[in-house]
C-alpha cells in the first residue's frame, strides 16, 4: 500500500514538473478553466434574475449545486480524467503491452499516471462559490450535513471513477478513435442539473433510470441537497451502497477487458 | 499512365478529391460500434438541456413571466433543438488540433511532396465525414423532432427553407475555415493545445450553442453578433424559427457568405505564410 502511495506521489511531481516546462501553456489552461466557470455564473445569475427558482432550487441553493459540481467535476479531472483519455490511445497503438508488463496493478497505473494540475484551481473555485452560497442562506446548515457531504462527494467522485473506468475498459472491444472526452463530457450532462428537473409525466422514468440503475443522478445531487436543501440519510446510505458496488464491478469488468486485450501493432 | 494525369483540368482535380471523399466515408464506418455509442450518448445533453429550460420557465411563470430575451418557452427549445442542426454543420472536431499536429511533427510536408492541397484535402476529407455524420443521425434526429413537433409552431415556408438551407451550407464552410485557420496558429506556436482550448471554449459560449445571444442582454447581445461565430450556431436556428426575416435575413445570409470566403482566404493566405517559417521537422 505505502509503495502505491509513494508511486502515486512520485506520478503527482512528474507531472507537475511537466507543467512547469511549460509555465505559459500552464498558466493559460487555468485562467481558461476559471474563465469558463466565470461565464458560466454570469449565464446563471442572468437566469436568476428571470426566475426565483429552478426546480425547487433558489438562487443561494442553485449555486451551492454548481459549487458542487465544479468540485467534483476538477477532482476527476485533475485526478483521473486524462489517465482515460489516453487509455483507449494506448489500446489502439498497442502501448498497453508496456503498461501490462510492468510490476505493479495495471489499473492503478492506467488510472493515476497522470495528474492534471491545471484544473485544480476550479475546485477552489467551486469551494468559493458554495461558501458564498451558505452565507447567502436564511438558516445555516448543521454540522452533520457537511459530514454527509464529505461523504456524499468521495462516493460520487468514486462512482465517477468506476464509470470512467468502464466506459474505457470498452475501448478494448470497440477499439475506439473517437474521444473519450467526448464521450465523459456527453455522460457528465446528467450530473449537471438538479435532478428535480426530471419531474415531469413523461421524464419520471429516465429520471428513475439514472437515479436507481445507473445512479448518475444521485452523484452531484445527493452531497449538495444534504447542506443547502434536506439531509436524506436514506439517500446518502444508498450512494456508499452504489458506490462501493460501482467500484467493485468496474473492477472485474477492466480486468476482462485485459483479458480480451490482444495487442496491436508490431 | 495514371488516370488522374489522363484527364487533365478542373475534373481531375474534382475526381481527385471525391476519391478522399470515398475512403474517409469507409473510414468513418470502419469505427462504427464507437461511433453509434456517440451518436446515442449525443441526445442526453439535448434532453437534459430541455428540461433544464423547462425548470426554468417554470419558475418564471410563477413570477409572472414569459420571455427571455424575446424567446418565449416554446420557441427557447425549438431554437435548442435546432442549434444541434446548425452544428451539425457547421462543428470540426479535431481539425485545427490535426493541422496544428501536421505542422509540429513534421507530416505536412506530405502535402507538400504530393499534388495536393491542405485545404482541398481537408475540406473533402470533411465534407465526408458530416456526410457520414448527417446521414446516419437523420433518422433519430427524425425521431427527436418528431416527439418535440409540438415545441414549433409552424412548418416554415418554401423561401424560408432555402435560406435555412443555405445558411446551414454555409456554416458548413464557415466552421470549417474558422477551425482550419485557428490550426494555422500552429506555425507560430509550437504548443498550441492551450489556444485551441480557449477558442473552443469561448465558442460555445458565443456562438449560440448554448442558449440565444440575445438572452445575455445588451450590449453583450449586439457584440456577439458582429462575429462569425454567430454563424456556426446561432444564425441558422434563428432563420427556421422565422426571427430573421426580410433584409435581416438577405443581410444575414450576404455576411455569412462574406465570413465563409474571408477566413478561407486568411486561411490560405496563414498556410502560405506559415509554409515560409516552416521547417519540416521529423523523419
Amino acid at each position: 500500500m505505502m509503495r502505491y502511495v509513494r508511486l502515486f506521489r512520485a506520478f503527482a511531481r512528474v507531472s507537475l514538473l511537466g507543467d512547469m516546462a511549460f509555465r505559459g501553456n500552464f498558466l493559460i489552461k487555468v485562467v481558461v478553466e476559471l474563465l469558463w466557470l466565470g461565464l458560466m455564473v454570469f449565464f446563471y445569475d442572468r437566469l436568476f434574475d428571470f426566475t426565483a427558482a429552478v426546480a425547487g432550487w433558489s438562487r443561494p441553493q442553485y449555486f451551492f449545486f454548481l459549487g458542487t459540481y465544479y468540485l467534483m467535476e476538477s477532482l476527476i479531472e485533475t485526478f483521473f480524467l486524462s489517465n482515460f483519455g489516453e487509455f483507449s490511445e494506448l489500446v489502439r497503438t498497442g502501448n498497453l503491452d508496456l503498461v501490462l508488463l510492468k510490476p505493479v496493478d495495471e489499473q492503478f497505473l492506467i488510472s493515476f499516471r497522470h495528474v492534471e494540475w491545471s484544473t485544480l484551481p476550479s475546485a477552489v473555485f467551486g469551494l468559493i462559490l458554495m461558501t458564498r452560497s451558505i452565507l447567502q442562506l436564511d438558516v445555516p446548515p448543521p454540522a452533520m450535513a457537511y459530514v454527509a457531504f464529505a461523504v456524499g462527494l468521495t462516493c460520487a467522485v468514486a462512482m465517477a471513477y468506476s464509470f470512467l473506468l468502464m466506459l474505457s475498459a470498452t475501448a478494448v472491444w470497440l477499439v475506439r478513435n473517437q474521444s473519450l472526452y467526448e464521450l465523459w463530457w456527453l455522460f457528465m450532462s446528467l450530473m449537471r442539473y438538479p435532478k428535480e428537473i426530471f419531474n415531469a409525466p413523461y421524464t419520471n422514468a429516465i429520471g428513475w433510470f439514472f437515479t436507481f440503475i445507473i445512479p448518475v443522478l444521485l452523484a452531484v445531487n445527493v452531497p449538495a441537497a444534504s447542506v443547502v436543501k434536506l439531509l436524506d440519510s436514506q439517500m446518502i446510505a444508498y450512494l456508499v451502497a452504489s458506490a462501493v458496488i460501482l467500484l467493485f464491478v468496474s473492477r472485474r469488468v477492466f480486468r476482462r477487458a485485459m483479458q480480451s486485450y490482444r495487442s496491436a501493432s508490431s | 499512365m495514371n488516370t488522374l494525369s489522363a484527364t487533365p483540368g478542373i475534373l481531375a482535380a474534382f475526381r481527385k478529391y471525391l476519391r478522399i471523399f470515398r475512403v474517409s466515408l469507409t473510414e468513418r464506418f470502419a469505427y462504427r460500434g464507437d461511433f453509434f455509442l456517440g451518436t446515442f450518448l449525443r441526445f442526453l445533453p439535448m434532453l437534459t438541456t430541455i428540461l433544464l429550460w423547462t425548470a426554468v420557465f417554470d419558475g418564471a411563470k410563477e413570477s409572472g413571466r414569459e420571455e427571455l430575451g424575446g424567446y418565449r418557452y416554446r420557441e427557447m427549445i425549438a431554437y435548442l433543438l435546432l442549434v444541434h442542426i446548425s452544428r451539425m454543420f457547421s462543428s470540426m472536431p479535431g481539425l485545427a488540433s490535426g493541422i496544428a499536429r501536421d505542422i509540429r511533427d513534421g507530416s505536412l510536408k506530405k502535402y507538400l511532396v504530393q499534388p495536393l492541397d491542405l485545404i482541398g484535402y481537408l475540406i473533402s476529407y470533411r465534407a465526408a465525414h458530416k456526410a457520414a455524420y448527417i446521414v446516419t443521425s437523420a433518422l433519430p434526429y427524425a425521431v427527436i423532432f418528431g416527439i418535440c413537433y409540438r415545441f414549433f409552431d409552424h412548418w416554415p415556408d418554401a423561401i424560408t427553407l432555402v435560406a435555412y438551407l443555405i445558411s446551414l451550407l454555409l456554416a458548413f464552410v464557415v466552421g470549417f475555415a474558422f477551425e482550419a485557420c485557428v490550426g494555422m496558429i500552429g506555425f507560430w506556436l509550437l504548443e498550441v493545445s492551450s489556444v485551441l482550448y480557449i477558442i473552443m471554449t469561448l465558442n460555445y459560449f458565443v456562438s449560440g450553442h448554448m442558449f440565444p445571444i440575445d438572452v445575455l442582454g445588451e450590449p453583450w447581445a449586439t457584440f456577439l453578433k458582429l462575429l462569425p461565430t454567430q454563424y456556426l450556431a446561432y444564425f441558422p436556428a434563428t432563420v427556421f424559427l422565422g426571427k430573421t426575416t426580410g433584409l435581416d435575413l438577405t443581410h444575414g445570409l450576404i455576411i455569412e457568405a462574406i465570413w465563409a470566403v474571408v477566413l478561407l482566404l486568411l486561411a490560405r493566405v496563414l498556410y502560405r505564410t506559415g509554409l515560409r517559417r516552416y521547417s519540416a521537422y521529423g523523419g
